[in-house]
Order: structure tokens, then sequence, then C-alpha cells
């Protein structure tokens, strides 16, 4: 009897978590898959917006599409792909690596090389810069040994 | 050492050389409409479809029905109010010998939510929006779930195509086709192709 | 008659700028005092008729006068009065003039402070800060006059602020962010005025540094606010979307940050000048850029303006001008700067230049994101989009070396340091930090990626060393409580502003990894579970508002049997414009928030709801809180009070004993 009623019980709670998801997905991995390509794909009619957010009709139909193509179990790439091929480009948020959008990493590495070049190249520029010439060390030793002669001159002349 | 100072006088005049390309850029920017996309299949073969006639029952059309001749494919619908714009100027290029086929796009309707749809309704609506402004279409292909329209990256109306005689799609114009687009992007198009005495 | 008058106030307020532009410049050119001597009285005029021109504006809203164009267009009667002030800035027309605000406010600002300074440099900063004000007045007035007539014929109603821009934000966003751009163009006047002068030395820098804090302080503020507000106002949980507009505020922003560091090397070691000036002329035209990008309608973005070629060319003619004109100038006199500075690899010097070319590289990233798809299209390659994965994988990569670097740099000494003597400390703070971050994160969740786990232990990096470096100082000659006494504004400032970057990271890596979402159809009396949050829909109400109706859904919320609060989600339809829109409701804490989004009514009688859980995402617009505050304590930092008193205090307390725990940094 215990057993009947826990059971009856169990069947009735259960009841209150029949609230019914906006997709239904076959496991977890699928939902995420379709979160984030509804953040990655741009909505080809809109002012700025990925599919997830808009209301247009062409969006409506991108998400559709890429819930049957999750369903079947298709990879990122391959949907990502698939709407490439219809929608060019424009349609993915993460830009292609072709020789023209190179620029876009080349650049910014460019930049920082150069950056930190300069500064290494200032300090060895400085060291340079503060090179010390065979003429100098002469004229060095001259100086010190007139002012050596001098200090002794006046010990001498202040006798001590 | 003056070397060194031309070398960095120059490094100096960098930013400025920099922003001057920037600015032929956004100068062109601002003539060039951002909105304006292309299809991923421009340069390949219509894709596959298989899709009834608007206006006649039991007829349908294949991608194998455009081979053979240079076509138009029209995008359209009865609720795109800047199609009703284009369709005049679209009827004098089929007086002037241009064959167009009308792919209609239907926007509302919602198989989750509406019933049956009422084809014959729309047949009524088309029939008669094209007796006011003349009808440029050799024959409307009906698009009910937009999936040729989602394989050729149609986004909205009125687009236009221009499909060679083997099948091979050449422009995609996103916007209303008339005389100035027509002469900057189709007629040069058609000359190439010779297909068309213009 | 009141609009007229402020067309009429505008137009005057041009000659005067005109005259402002003129007289000083070449006042400073042929040395005439004379002439340099009429920049305080002509800028402080311009300001006066200026702001009689926009009081027009304000006045012409709050009576709904409908005979104007933008009053009609952007207000209707039924609109609240605050929000009838806001409508001004709401449309194009209207925020221009604001643009005009600023600026002439600015301006006069800058010319009742400058009183010390010697009058070629006076004259010509005015001069320079004139100059703008002319572009952007004549461009107000000729091609996006908020004044326009609809007479003879003009509607009994108007069409409404759009119901988007009916909000709290709107109220103060706009205004921050314009304080921010145009306290830019003072920083920017300052370094050409020195240019022109020939002169960049140590009083160039120490007048900048207050100017460009104070823009960089209104900028973190409008940016945070920005964010926050997407976030409560849009209805799906984001707070930050790299759209064009919102790029166009970062950049400016990045500039200016790179510049604050750049000027306190240069402001206390002489080394980097002609960067600095580089810096101070690229905030601003970062500044104006974003102005072109906006309004000009070359990038499709939400937050757009307006789509006008005509319009666009002439703001492209002034970006031309100033810009180029500027660049041209540094290009000519920029080589003669020398900065005569000596610093070794391993020093406080290198480190703020490592900060720079980050942060530098950081807006170049920003900048070939959002133009490289127009550059792209323009040469006939077609269409391609960058967004969001792009920004988020390079500002991922760049975060690394940057915080590093943030946590190192405070320790460090200017001009050398032995690397030795810091290895030991390094060690100490990095191994502290590996334990912290480690023992909150895999106690508090499962699963946590490298990429998060990295963020976090980057933010508690900073924050551990900020607060060594603190504890260090502060007991080096004296106990710990004197020794903090004795701490100035600006090393305060130091502190508070990496604090405030360091729980940004951490807000954003935890918010972006943890999220949860669940998009959910729901009959009145069903619940929903969300990690431990208990979502009861409770039913729907109906709401009317002052000029819009709608519904909202109530939701209950649970933990643990206790109830947490009770929400209500929005969905609102405004009257005028029968545009609909979602107010989102949010149970805002500092660890979490609970967020409820009302969607669609179904057939059946449920209603989609969406539900987030956010932990920590308060930290973030909370970091960009303390950052401002940085700005804020640099600027109320004994120095720059009252400046007539400051070197007879000098005097008398040269011969006492400094206080040496001063941790002079900037």
């Amino acid at each position: 009897m215990k057993y009947f009623l826990f059971v009856l019980l169990m069947g009735f709670s259960a009841l209150t978590f029949a609230v019914e998801e906006a997709q239904t997905f076959d496991n977890a991995q699928q939902a995420q898959l379709f979160k984030e390509l509804s953040l990655e794909l741009r909505c080809p009619k809109c002012q700025n917006q990925n599919i997830a957010d808009s209301n247009a009709v062409v969006a409506k139909d991108l998400r559709d599409k890429v819930i049957e193509l999750v369903k079947l179990n298709k990879s990122k790439d391959f949907i990502v792909e698939y709407m490439i091929d219809r929608y060019g480009y424009f349609v993915h948020y993460k830009p292609p690596v072709t020789a023209s959008t190179l620029v876009l990493w080349v650049v910014p590495i460019l930049f920082v090389l150069f950056g930190f070049g300069s500064v290494i190249f200032r300090q060895k520029k400085s060291a340079v810069e503060q090179e010390w010439s065979e003429k100098d060390e002469a004229q060095l030793t001259k100086l010190i040994s007139k002012y050596q002669d001098s200090s002794s001159q006046m010990k001498q002349e202040s006798g001590q | 050492m003056s070397g060194e100072n031309k070398n960095s006088k120059l490094m100096f005049a960098v930013p400025l050389i920099i922003f001057f390309l920037l600015c032929i850029f956004l100068f062109k920017g601002l003539f060039s409409n951002p909105r304006e996309l292309q299809t991923g299949r421009l340069g390949q073969e219509m894709p596959a479809f298989n899709l009834p006639d608007l206006m006649q029952e039991n007829k349908n059309w294949s991608e194998k029905d455009l081979l053979g001749k240079v076509y138009l494919i029209n995008v359209w619908g009865t609720w795109c109010p800047t199609c009703l714009v284009e369709l005049p100027y679209l009827t004098k290029l089929r007086e002037r010998g241009v064959e167009i086929i009308g792919l209609y796009l239907e926007q509302g309707y919602d198989p989750d939510f509406d019933g049956e749809f009422n084809i014959q309704a729309l047949r009524d609506e088309v029939s008669q929006m094209l007796a006011r402004t003349g009808n440029p279409y050799q024959y409307n292909i009906f698009d009910l779930n937009r999936s040729l329209a989602f394989d050729l990256g149609v986004s909205g109306a009125p687009e236009t195509f221009l499909v060679d005689s083997k099948g091979v799609i050449l422009l995609h114009h996103t916007g209303d086709l008339n005389e100035r687009t027509w002469r900057a992007k189709f007629a040069p198009k058609f000359t190439e192709l010779k297909e068309v005495k213009l | 008659m009141i609009p007229e008058l402020g067309y009429i106030s505008l137009t005057i307020a041009l000659g005067l700028s005109i005259l402002l532009c003129i007289y000083p410049l070449w006042g400073a050119y042929t040395n005439n005092l004379r002439l340099m001597r009429a920049a305080p009285a002509l800028a402080i005029g311009q300001c006066v008729f200026v702001f009689i021109s926009y009081a027009a504006l304000v006045y012409a809203s709050l009576t709904d006068d409908f005979t104007l164009v933008y009053v009609a267009s952007n207000s209707s009667s039924s609109l609240p009065w605050y929000y009838k002030i806001t409508s001004t800035w709401g449309g194009h027309e209207g925020a221009m003039l604001l643009w005009v605000v600023m600026q002439a406010g600015w301006t006069a600002l800058v010319s009742i402070s400058s009183k010390s300074l010697p009058w070629p440099l006076r004259a010509r900063v005015l001069g320079v800060l004139g100059f703008l004000g002319v572009g952007f007045m004549f461009y107000t007035l000729l091609m996006s006059s908020p004044f326009e007539s609809l007479l003879p014929y003009y509607p009994v109603e108007g069409h409404d602020l759009n119901p988007l821009l009916q909000d709290p934000g709107m109220i103060i966003h706009p205004p921050l962010l314009y304080m921010g751009y145009v306290g830019l163009s003072v920083s920017f006047s300052f370094a050409i005025a020195a240019l022109l002068t020939g002169k960049l030395d140590n009083t160039w820098a120490k007048w900048s540094r207050p100017w460009t804090i104070s823009a960089w302080l209104f900028l973190t503020l409008g940016i945070a606010l920005g964010s926050w507000w997407a976030y409560s106002e849009l209805g799906w949980g984001g707070w930050w979307f790299w759209d064009p507009v919102e790029n166009a505020s970062l950049m400016p922003w990045l500039i200016a940050t790179a510049l604050l560091h750049s000027l306190a090397a240069t402001e206390k070691r002489g080394v980097f000048k002609s960067w600095t000036v580089l810096l101070a002329i690229a905030g601003f035209s970062f500044s104006l850029l974003g102005t072109f990008i906006v309004r000009s309608g070359v990038l499709v973005s939400v937050h757009a303006f307006t789509t006008d070629p005509g319009r666009g060319m002439f703001i492209l003619g002034f970006l031309a001008i100033v810009v180029g004109g500027s660049l041209a100038l540094y290009a000519m006199r920029a080589s003669a700067v020398s900065s005569p500075g000596r610093y070794r690899l391993f020093s406080r010097e290198v480190a703020l230049w490592l900060n720079n070319i980050l942060l530098c590289v950081a807006t170049l990233i920003v900048l070939l994101g959002t133009l490289l798809p127009l550059v792209h299209k323009e040469l006939g390659m077609g269409s391609i989009s960058i967004g969001e994965p792009f920004f988020n994988e390079m500002f991922s990569y760049l975060l690394v070396p940057f915080a590093f670097a943030l946590g190192v740099a405070p320790l460090l000494r200017w001009k050398q340091n032995k690397f030795n003597a810091l290895k030991n400390k390094l060690l100490l703070i990095g191994l502290l930090s590996i334990v912290i971050t480690a023992s909150w994160l895999y106690s508090s969740y499962d699963v946590v990626s490298s990429m998060t786990f990295i963020a976090v232990l980057l933010a508690v990096w900073v924050t551990i060393s900020t607060i060594f470096d603190v504890v260090e100082r502060a007991t080096k000659q004296t106990s710990l409580i004197v020794g903090l006494k004795q701490f100035t504004n600006s090393y305060w400032a130091m502190v508070s502003g990496h604090f405030g970057f360091a729980c940004v990271v951490m807000s954003v890596a935890l918010t972006s990894a943890y999220s949860v979402e669940r998009d959910v159809r729901m009959m009145p009396g069903e619940t929903v579970t969300l990690n431990e949050y208990v979502y009861r829909f409770d039913g729907i109400k109906e709401i009317v508002g002052a000029n819009y109706t709608g519904h909202a859904a109530m939701v209950s919320i649970h933990k643990e049997g206790e109830k947490v609060t009770k929400l209500y989600a929005e969905k609102r339809l405004y009257n005028v414009g029968m545009q609909f829109m979602t107010e989102a409701a949010i149970d805002a804490s500092l660890g979490r928030d609970l967020y409820v989004a009302l969607g669609e009514q179904l057939n059946n009688g449920a209603w989609a709801l969406r539900i987030y859980h956010k932990p920590y995402i308060r930290w973030m617009w909370l970091g960009g809180l303390i950052m401002s505050f940085a700005g804020l304590l640099i600027l109320l930092d004994k120095r720059y009070r009252g400046t007539s008193k400051v070197p007879q205090k000098h005097k008398d307390s040269n011969n006492a004993s400094q206080p040496v725990a001063s941790g002079e940094v900037s």
C-alpha cells in the first residue's frame, strides 16, 4: 500500500514539471549547438541582429533550418557552411580566413611586434650613443693626471 | 645622421597616410548600400527544386525547365509594396523580349497556426494585381514554404536573378529593378550573352 | 517665436565661434596680445548663446510645440515631462544640438580655468576649440537643424519618442557619452596648441591630464551605463554586442585609457612625448569617426540615427580637415620633439609602453573589425560580417599579456629594477592567485574550462598584486594604518582603477561561462527550476501606464522553500506608435541576477517566458563605477584644488619632512 501511494505521489509530482520547452531537442548537446548557432548566424534582412534575436521572416526560416539540421546531428561546421552556401559570408558573424581578411590578424600582430621592437631598438640605440671612444679615454687620462698634479701641488704648498 | 632624420620624419607621416586611405574608403562607403546582399550561389547552377505553378492546377516546375534560355527570376509577392512599383517596368522588359519567371514568395503563412492555405484567394489577388500593372511573367512558381527562396539565399522581395541557358546564376540583385539598375547591371550581361536583341 | 529665437541664438553663437577661431589663433601667430585676450570673452559668449538655443528647444518640447518637425517626430503630448526633455536628444538633430551644447560648455570651462596659462598657449587652445565649435554649429544650422518648421500645416499630435528610449537609461546615457567625446576635444586642442607653439613641455602634459581624465571618466560611465541599459531593456540578457555604434564608443575609450597612462609617464618622466601627442590627436579623431559612422549610413547598426549621404559628406569633410590637418601638423612638428628620459628594459616606463601598445592594438582590432566589411565590399570582394566571435576571440588573446603586465607594473619602479628582487614577490603573488582561483572555482562549479580559469586567475592576479603593493608601500616605514593615510589620491586612483578592471574581467568570464537560460511555455501555476531557484508563473495581469497598455506576468521565485522575490515581467503596447516593448523583470544581487522576460501568448492560454540565471553580472557595471571613481579621485587630488593656494602651501611645507610612502604612481 505504501509503495502504491508512493508511486502515485511520484506520478502526480511529475506533472508539475510538465512545462513545455519552447524547443525540443534530443539531448543537451543539440540544445547547446542550436543556442550557439543562433547567436553566430546573422539575420540577412535586419539592422545587425543575430537570428536568435530577430522577428524577421527570413530569420525564423534560418532558425527553423538550423533546428532541422541540428536534429539530424549535423556538425556545427556543416550547418555554417550550409548557410554560407546560400546567403554568403554575410550570414556568419565570424569572418572567413581569406587573403583579403588576413589583414584582421596580421596587422595587429605586426603592430605589437613593431611596438615591442621599437622599445628594444631604443635601448640598443641609447646604449650605442653612450659609447666611449679612445679619444675620450685619452682626454680623461689627461684630465685626471692634471687634477692629481694640481691637488698634490696644493698639498705640498699647504705643508703636509 | 640626416638619413636617420629623414626616416623618423617619414615615420611621423605614417598616421596621416593611413588616415588618408581610410577617408577614401569612407567616402566610397557613402554611396554604396551596406544592406545589399548577394546570394552564395553566384556562379553556380540553380538548386534543384520541384514546385507547383501559382495559377495552374497540377502543373509543376523544376530546375530543368530553366535550361536552354536566359531567364530573369523575379522574387515578388502581393504583400510587397516595392514589387507593385516594379511590375510595370518588368512588363516593359517583357515587351522588349526579356523572359521573366516569377517566384512567388509567401510570407504570412505559418503551417503551425493557420489551416489549409487558401490558394484560390491568392490567385484572385494576383490576377487582379497583374491586370492593373501588366503581366511580365512567363509563369509563376509558387514557393509556399520558401524552400527554393531559402536555397537561393533570398531574404525578401523584390529580388531578381539572372540565369543563363545552362542554368548558372550570373547575377543577384536585391531591391527593385528599374531602368537605372537594368542599364548598370543587367544590360551588359545580356549583351555579353548575345542572347537577346535589345 | 521661441524656436526662431533658438535658431537665431545658435547663429549668433556660430558668429562668435568664428571669431573665437580666427582672432586668438591669428593673435598667437602675430604675437598680438589684444587679439589673444579676446578669446575668453568670445568663448563665454558663444557658450551663453548656445545654451539659450538649447533652452529654446527644451521649451518647445515641454510645451508640445508640434510646429517644429523635430518635436513632432520625437515627442508627443502624453509623454511624461522628463521624457519630453529626453526627446530633445532622442533624434538626430537634437542630439547634434546636444553635442554643440557640450562643445560650447567645455570650451567655456577651459576658458575659465586656464587663467594661469601663458597667453600664446591659452589663445591657441581656445582657438582650436572654437574651430571645432564652428564645424559642429555650421553642420547643425545647415543640415540638421532641430528648429525646422512645419508651418503652415502641422500635426495635432507627435509621433512619440521610440518606446525603447523611454527609459531612465536614455536620460543619462547620451549626455554622459557626449561629455566624454567632447571632453576628448580638450586634450586634442591642448595637443594641437602645443604643436603650434612648438613647446611640448611639462606645462602641456600637466594641463592636459585633468581634462583627459574628466573625459575618460564620463566615457567610462557612459559605456558602463549603456551596457547595463541594454541588459535591462532589451530582454535577451545580453550586455555587449560589438555593434558598430558600441564599437564607436569603445575606441575613444581605449585610446583615452592609453592616453591617461601615457600622460602620466610624460608628466613625471618626460618620456613618450611625441607618442602622447599622437594619442591625444587620436582620441578625439575616434570620437569624430564615431560620429561619422553613426550618422552617415555607411554601416548597418541597430543604433544608427539616420542614413543620409549628404550629411555624411559634411561630417567626412569635417573629419578630413580636423584629423588630416592635425596629423599633417604632427608629421611636420613632432620630429622636433625629443624625449630625453632614459630607462632600462625592466622599468615602469616600459610597462606603461606595453599598456599603450596593447590598448592601441585593441583599438586597432575594433577598428579593423568594424570597418573591414565596408572596405571588403568596396573592393568588390563581396559582403562579410565581423561580429562577436571575432572580437571575443581577439580580446581574450589580448587579455592575457595585458592583465599579466597590469599585475607586475605597480611593483615596478621608474627607470630600472632588479629582476631578482621582484621575482620572489611575483612568484608569491602568482601562487596565491592560483590557490585562490582554484579553490573558488572548483568548489563552486562542476566544470571549469581553461579559458574561464585563466580569465578569473588574471582578475585575481591583478587584485592580489594591487593589495600586495598597497600593503608593501604602507608598511615601508610606518604601521599599516598610518601608511595608508599617507597615500595620495592618485595612488588610490590607481588602486581603484585597476581593481575595477579586475572586477569587469571576473564578471565577464563567469557570466559568459555560467549563465543559464530556459525558453519555456508556461500555464499559470506551473513552475520551472533553474539552478536551485524555483520560478512559479502566478498569472497575467493587465497593466495601464501613462502612455501604454499591456500585460504583466507575475512570477514568484523561491529558493529552498523560502520566498526570494516576486517579479513583474511586462509586455507593453505604446499607444501612439503602436509598438511592442518587453520590460524584463530582474532580481539583482551581487552574486547573481534572476531575469525573466515575457514573450508571446500562445493558443492554449500558455505564455512564452524566458528565464535567465546570470552569476556575478552586477560586478561588470560595479567595476565600471569603481574605475570611474578612480578618475574622480585624481580630479580631487590636492594639486588640482585651488591652484592659487597650493604654491604658498608648498613654500611652507618644503622645510617640513615629507611623507615617504606616498607611492607616487600617476
